[in-house]
Protein backbone atom coordinates (compact mmCIF):
# COMPACT_ATOMS: atom_id res chain seq x y z
CA UNK A 1 0.00 0.00 0.00
CA UNK A 2 1.58 3.54 -1.33
CA UNK A 3 -1.30 5.67 -1.29
CA UNK A 4 -4.50 6.37 0.52
CA UNK A 5 -7.28 8.42 -0.13
CA UNK A 6 -10.21 9.32 2.06
CA UNK A 7 -12.62 12.03 3.09
CA UNK A 8 -12.11 12.97 6.24
CA UNK A 9 -14.84 15.77 6.29
CA UNK A 10 -18.62 15.82 5.14
CA UNK A 11 -20.40 19.17 4.44
CA UNK A 12 -18.15 20.62 7.62
CA UNK A 13 -20.93 22.60 9.96
CA UNK A 14 -20.07 25.54 11.97
CA UNK A 15 -21.04 23.56 14.96
CA UNK A 16 -17.54 21.46 14.22
CA UNK A 17 -15.69 24.24 14.11
CA UNK A 18 -17.12 25.47 17.40
CA UNK A 19 -16.23 22.57 19.03
CA UNK A 20 -12.69 22.30 17.33
CA UNK A 21 -12.24 25.62 18.95
CA UNK A 22 -13.77 25.00 22.40
CA UNK A 23 -11.19 21.33 21.76
CA UNK A 24 -7.95 23.63 20.83
CA UNK A 25 -8.44 26.60 22.90
CA UNK A 26 -8.65 28.53 19.98
CA UNK A 27 -11.35 31.04 20.01
CA UNK A 28 -10.27 33.56 17.50
CA UNK A 29 -13.12 35.41 16.28
CA UNK A 30 -11.95 34.60 12.66
CA UNK A 31 -13.42 31.37 13.08
CA UNK A 32 -16.24 31.54 15.89
CA UNK A 33 -17.49 34.79 15.60
CA UNK A 34 -19.91 35.31 12.26
CA UNK A 35 -20.42 39.20 12.19
CA UNK A 36 -16.53 39.77 12.83
CA UNK A 37 -15.75 37.22 10.45
CA UNK A 38 -17.51 39.33 7.74
CA UNK A 39 -17.86 42.76 8.98
CA UNK A 40 -14.43 43.25 9.89
CA UNK A 41 -12.39 40.66 8.29
CA UNK A 42 -14.30 40.84 4.93
CA UNK A 43 -14.80 36.85 4.62
CA UNK A 44 -17.72 35.74 3.45
CA UNK A 45 -18.01 33.57 6.99
CA UNK A 46 -16.29 32.12 9.53
CA UNK A 47 -13.01 30.30 8.62
CA UNK A 48 -12.12 26.35 9.82
CA UNK A 49 -8.90 26.34 11.77
CA UNK A 50 -5.85 25.81 9.79
CA UNK A 51 -5.25 23.27 12.88
CA UNK A 52 -8.89 21.67 12.53
CA UNK A 53 -8.00 20.83 8.61
CA UNK A 54 -4.54 19.29 9.70
CA UNK A 55 -6.19 17.21 12.30
CA UNK A 56 -8.50 15.85 10.06
CA UNK A 57 -5.51 14.87 7.77
CA UNK A 58 -3.57 13.70 9.94
CA UNK A 59 -6.26 11.09 10.86
CA UNK A 60 -4.48 9.28 7.43
CA UNK A 61 -1.34 9.42 8.83
CA UNK A 62 -2.05 7.68 12.03
CA UNK A 63 -4.56 5.36 11.10
CA UNK A 64 -2.05 4.09 9.02
CA UNK A 65 1.25 4.08 10.31
CA UNK A 66 0.30 4.01 14.01
CA UNK A 67 0.14 6.89 16.41
CA UNK A 68 3.95 6.40 17.89
CA UNK A 69 5.35 6.19 14.41
CA UNK A 70 4.62 9.79 13.13
CA UNK A 71 7.94 11.57 13.14
CA UNK A 72 6.81 14.87 11.97
CA UNK A 73 3.73 16.24 10.20
CA UNK A 74 4.26 19.59 7.73
CA UNK A 75 1.08 21.71 6.63
CA UNK A 76 1.09 24.51 4.50
CA UNK A 77 -2.44 26.00 4.47
CA UNK A 78 -2.81 26.81 0.64
CA UNK A 79 -6.18 27.74 0.88
CA UNK A 80 -9.07 28.66 3.25
CA UNK A 81 -12.08 25.89 4.12
CA UNK A 82 -15.25 26.73 4.76
CA UNK A 83 -18.26 25.62 6.40
CA UNK A 84 -19.74 23.20 3.81
CA UNK A 85 -16.52 22.18 2.70
CA UNK A 86 -15.89 18.36 2.05
CA UNK A 87 -12.34 17.42 2.21
CA UNK A 88 -10.39 14.26 0.38
CA UNK A 89 -7.21 13.66 1.96
CA UNK A 90 -4.71 11.48 -0.67
CA UNK A 91 -1.40 10.26 1.05
CA UNK A 92 1.68 9.05 -1.04
CA UNK A 93 4.41 7.54 -0.02
CA UNK A 94 7.38 9.15 -1.98
CA UNK A 95 9.92 6.83 -0.39
CA UNK A 96 11.33 4.75 1.54
CA UNK A 97 14.43 4.30 3.22
CA UNK A 98 16.10 2.78 6.94
CA UNK A 99 12.49 1.96 7.83
CA UNK A 100 11.12 5.53 7.37
CA UNK A 101 8.53 6.57 4.91
CA UNK A 102 8.44 9.78 3.57
CA UNK A 103 4.32 10.83 2.34
CA UNK A 104 3.38 13.75 0.48
CA UNK A 105 -0.08 14.82 1.10
CA UNK A 106 -3.35 16.86 -0.18
CA UNK A 107 -6.12 17.95 1.11
CA UNK A 108 -8.68 19.45 -1.75
CA UNK A 109 -12.16 20.57 -1.20
CA UNK A 110 -15.24 19.75 -3.55
CA UNK A 111 -14.23 21.95 -6.15
CA UNK A 112 -10.79 20.23 -6.42
CA UNK A 113 -8.61 22.77 -4.71
CA UNK A 114 -5.83 21.81 -2.47
CA UNK A 115 -6.65 23.44 1.00
CA UNK A 116 -3.59 21.82 2.67
CA UNK A 117 -0.19 20.24 1.58
CA UNK A 118 1.95 18.83 3.36
CA UNK A 119 4.59 16.23 3.79
CA UNK A 120 5.24 13.43 7.03
CA UNK A 121 7.84 11.04 7.97
CA UNK A 122 7.18 7.41 9.93
CA UNK A 123 8.81 4.86 11.39
CA UNK A 124 7.40 1.54 9.68
CA UNK A 125 6.96 -1.34 11.52
CA UNK A 126 6.05 -4.69 9.77
CA UNK A 127 2.34 -3.88 10.48
CA UNK A 128 1.92 -1.21 8.33
CA UNK A 129 3.62 -2.94 5.16
CA UNK B 1 9.24 49.69 8.17
CA UNK B 2 12.65 49.12 9.59
CA UNK B 3 11.32 49.47 12.76
CA UNK B 4 9.98 46.42 12.77
CA UNK B 5 12.48 44.74 11.38
CA UNK B 6 14.92 46.32 14.18
CA UNK B 7 12.36 44.77 16.82
CA UNK B 8 12.43 41.36 15.15
CA UNK B 9 15.92 41.19 15.60
CA UNK B 10 15.70 42.10 18.89
CA UNK B 11 13.01 39.71 19.58
CA UNK B 12 15.12 36.87 17.70
CA UNK B 13 18.24 37.73 19.77
CA UNK B 14 16.38 36.98 23.42
CA UNK B 15 15.97 33.50 21.99
CA UNK B 16 13.72 30.82 23.73
CA UNK B 17 11.62 32.92 25.71
CA UNK B 18 10.81 31.33 29.51
CA UNK B 19 9.16 28.25 29.45
CA UNK B 20 5.80 28.63 30.47
CA UNK B 21 3.84 25.50 31.92
CA UNK B 22 1.04 23.97 30.27
CA UNK B 23 -2.62 25.23 32.13
CA UNK B 24 -2.92 21.25 33.29
CA UNK B 25 -1.25 18.03 32.62
CA UNK B 26 -1.65 16.37 29.92
CA UNK B 27 -4.93 14.23 30.43
CA UNK B 28 -7.60 12.08 28.68
CA UNK B 29 -10.98 14.63 29.24
CA UNK B 30 -8.74 17.03 26.90
CA UNK B 31 -7.88 14.32 24.44
CA UNK B 32 -11.64 13.20 24.46
CA UNK B 33 -12.79 16.76 23.76
CA UNK B 34 -10.45 16.81 21.17
CA UNK B 35 -10.37 13.91 18.89
CA UNK B 36 -14.19 14.15 19.60
CA UNK B 37 -14.15 17.40 17.70
CA UNK B 38 -12.12 15.78 14.65
CA UNK B 39 -14.64 12.69 14.38
CA UNK B 40 -11.51 10.13 15.57
CA UNK B 41 -12.86 7.35 17.26
CA UNK B 42 -9.63 5.32 17.60
CA UNK B 43 -9.05 3.58 20.52
CA UNK B 44 -5.79 4.20 20.63
CA UNK B 45 -6.75 7.66 22.33
CA UNK B 46 -9.24 6.00 24.57
CA UNK B 47 -8.43 4.14 28.09
CA UNK B 48 -5.67 3.05 30.60
CA UNK B 49 -2.83 3.19 27.70
CA UNK B 50 -4.35 6.43 25.96
CA UNK B 51 -1.58 8.61 24.16
CA UNK B 52 -2.01 12.21 23.08
CA UNK B 53 -2.70 12.84 19.33
CA UNK B 54 0.20 13.78 18.07
CA UNK B 55 -1.31 17.01 15.95
CA UNK B 56 -3.18 17.92 19.09
CA UNK B 57 0.61 18.91 20.72
CA UNK B 58 -0.17 22.76 20.21
CA UNK B 59 -3.42 22.66 22.58
CA UNK B 60 -1.76 21.68 25.49
CA UNK B 61 0.30 24.92 25.52
CA UNK B 62 -3.03 26.89 24.69
CA UNK B 63 -4.11 29.34 27.44
CA UNK B 64 -7.90 28.05 27.96
CA UNK B 65 -10.87 29.91 28.27
CA UNK B 66 -9.50 32.77 30.65
CA UNK B 67 -8.62 35.18 28.43
CA UNK B 68 -7.76 37.99 31.27
CA UNK B 69 -5.59 36.06 32.83
CA UNK B 70 -3.82 34.97 29.34
CA UNK B 71 -3.46 38.32 28.34
CA UNK B 72 -0.90 38.84 31.06
CA UNK B 73 1.16 36.00 30.13
CA UNK B 74 3.66 37.51 27.45
CA UNK B 75 6.58 35.94 25.47
CA UNK B 76 8.45 38.33 23.50
CA UNK B 77 6.98 37.36 20.13
CA UNK B 78 3.90 39.42 21.00
CA UNK B 79 5.63 42.27 21.28
CA UNK B 80 6.24 42.02 17.93
CA UNK B 81 2.77 40.92 16.90
CA UNK B 82 1.39 43.98 18.82
CA UNK B 83 3.60 46.21 16.81
CA UNK B 84 2.44 44.54 13.39
CA UNK B 85 -1.41 45.16 14.54
CA UNK B 86 -0.55 48.84 15.92
CA UNK B 87 1.56 49.33 12.41
CA UNK B 88 -1.89 48.42 10.49
CA UNK B 89 -1.30 45.27 10.00
CA UNK B 90 -4.39 43.71 11.74
CA UNK B 91 -5.55 40.81 9.57
CA UNK B 92 -4.01 37.70 10.33
CA UNK B 93 -4.51 34.10 8.36
CA UNK B 94 -2.03 31.01 9.32
CA UNK B 95 0.29 29.89 6.37
CA UNK B 96 2.37 26.75 8.00
CA UNK B 97 3.08 24.41 10.68
CA UNK B 98 5.27 22.19 10.46
CA UNK B 99 5.08 19.59 13.61
CA UNK B 100 8.31 17.08 14.90
CA UNK B 101 7.44 14.31 17.26
CA UNK B 102 10.22 13.67 19.26
CA UNK B 103 8.30 11.39 21.19
CA UNK B 104 4.27 10.67 22.06
CA UNK B 105 2.78 12.44 24.87
CA UNK B 106 0.76 10.62 27.46
CA UNK B 107 -1.75 11.52 30.11
CA UNK B 108 0.35 12.78 32.90
CA UNK B 109 2.98 14.14 31.29
CA UNK B 110 3.45 18.19 32.83
CA UNK B 111 4.54 19.79 29.75
CA UNK B 112 6.48 23.44 29.12
CA UNK B 113 6.73 25.33 26.16
CA UNK B 114 9.01 28.08 25.07
CA UNK B 115 8.86 30.49 22.02
CA UNK B 116 11.21 31.77 20.06
CA UNK B 117 11.32 34.16 16.62
CA UNK B 118 12.84 32.61 13.93
CA UNK B 119 12.50 34.97 11.10
CA UNK B 120 10.27 38.34 10.04
CA UNK B 121 9.47 38.57 6.12
CA UNK B 122 8.31 41.57 4.30
CA UNK B 123 6.51 44.08 3.93
CA UNK B 124 5.67 41.87 0.67
CA UNK B 125 2.10 42.18 -1.42
CA UNK B 126 -0.10 39.09 -1.05
CA UNK B 127 -3.63 38.40 -1.69
CA UNK B 128 -4.93 39.41 1.18
CA UNK B 129 -2.77 42.98 1.41
CA UNK B 130 0.82 44.20 2.10
CA UNK B 131 1.64 42.04 4.86
CA UNK B 132 4.84 40.27 6.80
CA UNK B 133 5.31 36.66 7.56
CA UNK B 134 6.04 35.70 11.10
CA UNK B 135 7.84 32.52 11.90
CA UNK B 136 8.55 31.23 15.17
CA UNK B 137 9.48 28.09 16.40
CA UNK B 138 8.01 26.25 19.94
CA UNK B 139 9.73 23.70 21.67
CA UNK B 140 7.49 21.07 24.23
CA UNK B 141 9.51 20.17 27.13
CA UNK B 142 8.68 17.51 29.76
CA UNK B 143 10.65 17.95 32.03
CA UNK B 144 13.39 19.03 30.32
CA UNK B 145 12.81 16.15 27.73
CA UNK B 146 12.35 17.67 24.54
CA UNK B 147 9.39 15.90 23.49
CA UNK B 148 7.88 18.15 19.96
CA UNK B 149 8.91 20.93 18.24
CA UNK B 150 6.24 23.19 15.84
CA UNK B 151 7.64 26.14 13.15
CA UNK B 152 4.45 28.22 12.77
CA UNK B 153 4.29 30.40 9.97
CA UNK B 154 1.52 33.49 9.44
CA UNK B 155 0.97 36.37 7.25
CA UNK B 156 -0.12 39.74 9.51
CA UNK B 157 -1.71 41.65 6.47
CA UNK B 158 -3.39 45.22 6.38
CA UNK B 159 -6.94 44.22 5.03
CA UNK B 160 -7.74 46.25 1.71
CA UNK B 161 -9.68 49.59 2.00
CA UNK B 162 -13.44 49.32 2.24
CA UNK B 163 -14.42 49.41 -1.19
CA UNK B 164 -17.23 52.28 -2.00
CA UNK B 165 -21.07 50.59 -1.44
CA UNK B 166 -21.06 50.20 -5.31
CA UNK B 167 -18.21 47.98 -5.41
CA UNK B 168 -19.53 46.16 -2.75
CA UNK B 169 -21.91 44.01 -4.96
CA UNK B 170 -20.54 40.83 -3.98
CA UNK B 171 -19.78 38.69 -7.74
CA UNK B 172 -22.56 35.67 -8.48
CA UNK B 173 -21.14 32.84 -7.35
CA UNK B 174 -21.16 30.86 -10.73
CA UNK B 175 -19.25 32.27 -13.79
CA UNK B 176 -20.05 31.25 -17.50
CA UNK B 177 -17.21 30.05 -19.43
CA UNK B 178 -16.10 33.29 -21.31
CA UNK B 179 -13.49 32.77 -23.57
CA UNK B 180 -12.76 33.60 -27.39
CA UNK B 181 -15.71 32.13 -28.78
CA UNK B 182 -17.91 33.54 -26.51
CA UNK B 183 -16.93 36.72 -25.44
CA UNK B 184 -18.89 38.14 -27.78
CA UNK B 185 -22.40 36.85 -26.28
CA UNK B 186 -21.52 37.99 -22.72
CA UNK B 187 -20.41 41.52 -24.30
CA UNK B 188 -23.88 41.57 -25.95
CA UNK B 189 -25.47 40.57 -22.78
CA UNK B 190 -24.02 43.13 -20.70
CA UNK B 191 -24.87 46.15 -22.78
CA UNK B 192 -28.84 44.59 -23.77
CA UNK B 193 -28.10 42.88 -27.16
CA UNK B 194 -28.55 38.86 -27.46
CA UNK B 195 -26.00 38.16 -30.04
CA UNK B 196 -26.20 34.56 -31.71
CA UNK B 197 -23.01 33.25 -33.31
CA UNK B 198 -23.40 33.96 -37.60
CA UNK B 199 -21.00 31.93 -39.74
CA UNK B 200 -19.00 34.68 -41.63
CA UNK B 201 -19.06 32.20 -44.81
CA UNK B 202 -22.71 31.04 -45.02
CA UNK B 203 -24.22 32.89 -42.87
CA UNK B 204 -26.21 30.54 -40.68
CA UNK B 205 -26.51 31.30 -37.69
CA UNK B 206 -25.52 28.66 -34.71
CA UNK B 207 -25.50 28.73 -30.56
CA UNK B 208 -24.48 27.51 -28.05
CA UNK B 209 -20.96 29.49 -29.48
CA UNK B 210 -18.11 27.37 -31.32
CA UNK B 211 -15.07 27.86 -33.06
CA UNK B 212 -16.05 26.20 -36.45
CA UNK B 213 -18.90 26.51 -38.42
CA UNK B 214 -21.15 23.22 -38.31
CA UNK B 215 -22.42 23.38 -42.14
CA UNK B 216 -19.65 24.81 -43.94
CA UNK B 217 -17.14 24.44 -41.69
CA UNK B 218 -15.41 27.94 -42.00
CA UNK B 219 -13.87 29.18 -38.75
CA UNK B 220 -14.73 32.93 -40.19
CA UNK B 221 -17.32 34.03 -37.63
CA UNK B 222 -19.50 37.31 -36.74
CA UNK B 223 -22.49 37.46 -34.68
CA UNK B 224 -26.11 38.36 -35.65
CA UNK B 225 -28.52 40.40 -33.05
CA UNK B 226 -31.71 38.36 -32.24
CA UNK B 227 -35.18 39.88 -31.71
CA UNK B 228 -35.10 39.14 -27.90
CA UNK B 229 -38.41 37.34 -27.94
CA UNK B 230 -39.14 33.24 -28.18
CA UNK B 231 -40.98 30.66 -26.81
CA UNK B 232 -40.49 27.84 -24.60
CA UNK B 233 -39.17 24.91 -25.75
CA UNK B 234 -38.66 22.86 -23.22
CA UNK B 235 -38.15 23.43 -19.38
CA UNK B 236 -36.94 21.49 -15.70
CA UNK B 237 -38.57 23.56 -12.55
CA UNK B 238 -35.14 23.01 -10.38
CA UNK B 239 -35.77 22.04 -6.52
CA UNK B 240 -32.37 20.48 -5.42
CA UNK B 241 -29.88 20.67 -4.90
CA UNK B 242 -29.16 24.42 -3.68
CA UNK B 243 -27.86 26.20 -6.62
CA UNK B 244 -25.05 29.09 -4.74
CA UNK B 245 -26.61 32.62 -5.19
CA UNK B 246 -30.00 31.45 -6.02
CA UNK B 247 -32.93 30.52 -4.41
CA UNK B 248 -34.88 27.44 -5.24
CA UNK B 249 -37.37 26.47 -7.20
CA UNK B 250 -36.19 28.20 -10.55
CA UNK B 251 -37.02 27.45 -13.82
CA UNK B 252 -33.96 26.82 -16.56
CA UNK B 253 -35.97 26.48 -19.97
CA UNK B 254 -35.01 26.03 -23.84
CA UNK B 255 -36.22 28.95 -26.06
CA UNK B 256 -36.79 28.63 -29.02
CA UNK B 257 -35.93 32.00 -31.08
CA UNK B 258 -37.62 32.93 -34.31
CA UNK B 259 -34.32 33.29 -36.18
CA UNK B 260 -34.21 29.71 -35.80
CA UNK B 261 -31.94 28.43 -32.91
CA UNK B 262 -32.66 27.69 -29.00
CA UNK B 263 -30.92 29.08 -26.05
CA UNK B 264 -30.79 27.83 -22.36
CA UNK B 265 -32.13 30.53 -19.61
CA UNK B 266 -34.16 31.20 -16.22
CA UNK B 267 -37.75 31.96 -16.93
CA UNK B 268 -38.45 34.37 -14.48
CA UNK B 269 -40.81 36.82 -13.18
CA UNK B 270 -43.61 34.08 -13.10
CA UNK B 271 -44.35 31.29 -10.64
CA UNK B 272 -42.17 28.10 -11.81
CA UNK B 273 -46.02 26.21 -11.97
CA UNK B 274 -47.38 29.02 -14.69
CA UNK B 275 -44.72 27.85 -17.17
CA UNK B 276 -45.43 25.57 -19.97
CA UNK B 277 -44.13 24.67 -23.82
CA UNK B 278 -45.19 27.11 -26.22
CA UNK B 279 -45.44 30.07 -23.81
CA UNK B 280 -44.16 33.08 -25.35
CA UNK B 281 -41.09 34.67 -23.66
CA UNK B 282 -39.04 38.21 -23.74
CA UNK B 283 -35.70 38.68 -22.72
CA UNK B 284 -34.53 40.33 -19.96
CA UNK B 285 -30.99 41.46 -18.79
CA UNK B 286 -30.48 40.78 -15.01
CA UNK B 287 -27.37 42.45 -13.73
CA UNK B 288 -25.43 39.64 -11.60
CA UNK B 289 -22.89 41.62 -10.28
CA UNK B 290 -19.81 43.84 -11.93
CA UNK B 291 -19.17 41.96 -14.79
CA UNK B 292 -21.92 39.69 -15.83
CA UNK B 293 -24.92 39.58 -16.55
CA UNK B 294 -27.31 37.09 -17.94
CA UNK B 295 -30.18 37.10 -20.14
CA UNK B 296 -33.39 35.44 -18.51
CA UNK B 297 -37.05 35.25 -19.85
CA UNK B 298 -39.74 36.45 -19.18
CA UNK B 299 -43.37 35.64 -19.86
CA UNK B 300 -44.80 37.93 -22.74
CA UNK B 301 -48.17 39.25 -21.61
CA UNK B 302 -51.49 38.23 -23.33
CA UNK B 303 -52.80 41.23 -23.51
CA UNK B 304 -49.43 42.52 -25.20
CA UNK B 305 -49.26 40.10 -27.86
Amino acid sequence: MTQVTRVVVTDLKRTQIVMYAGASGDYNPLHTDEPYATEIAGNPTVMAHGMLTMGLAGRVLTDWFGHENILRYRARFKAPVWPGDTLTVTANVTSMAEGRAEIALVAVNAAGTAVLTGTATALVTGETE
Amino acid sequence: MTDLHALAAKVAAEGEGPRLPAASPVDQTMIRHWTEAIGDANPRYRGQDAIAPPAMIQVWSMYGLDRASARRIRVPLDDLLDALTEAGYTGVVATNCEHTYHRHVVPGDELTSATRLTDLAGPKKTALGDGYFVTWNVTWYAQDEPVAEMIFRLLKFRPREKRSPSEERKPYPLRPAQNRDTAFFWEGARSGELRIQKCGDCGELRHPPGPLCPSCRSTERTYAVAAGTGVVYSYVVHHNPPVPGRETPFVVAVVELPEGVRIVGNVVDCAAAEVEIGMPVRVAYHVMDDELTLPMWTPVQHRES
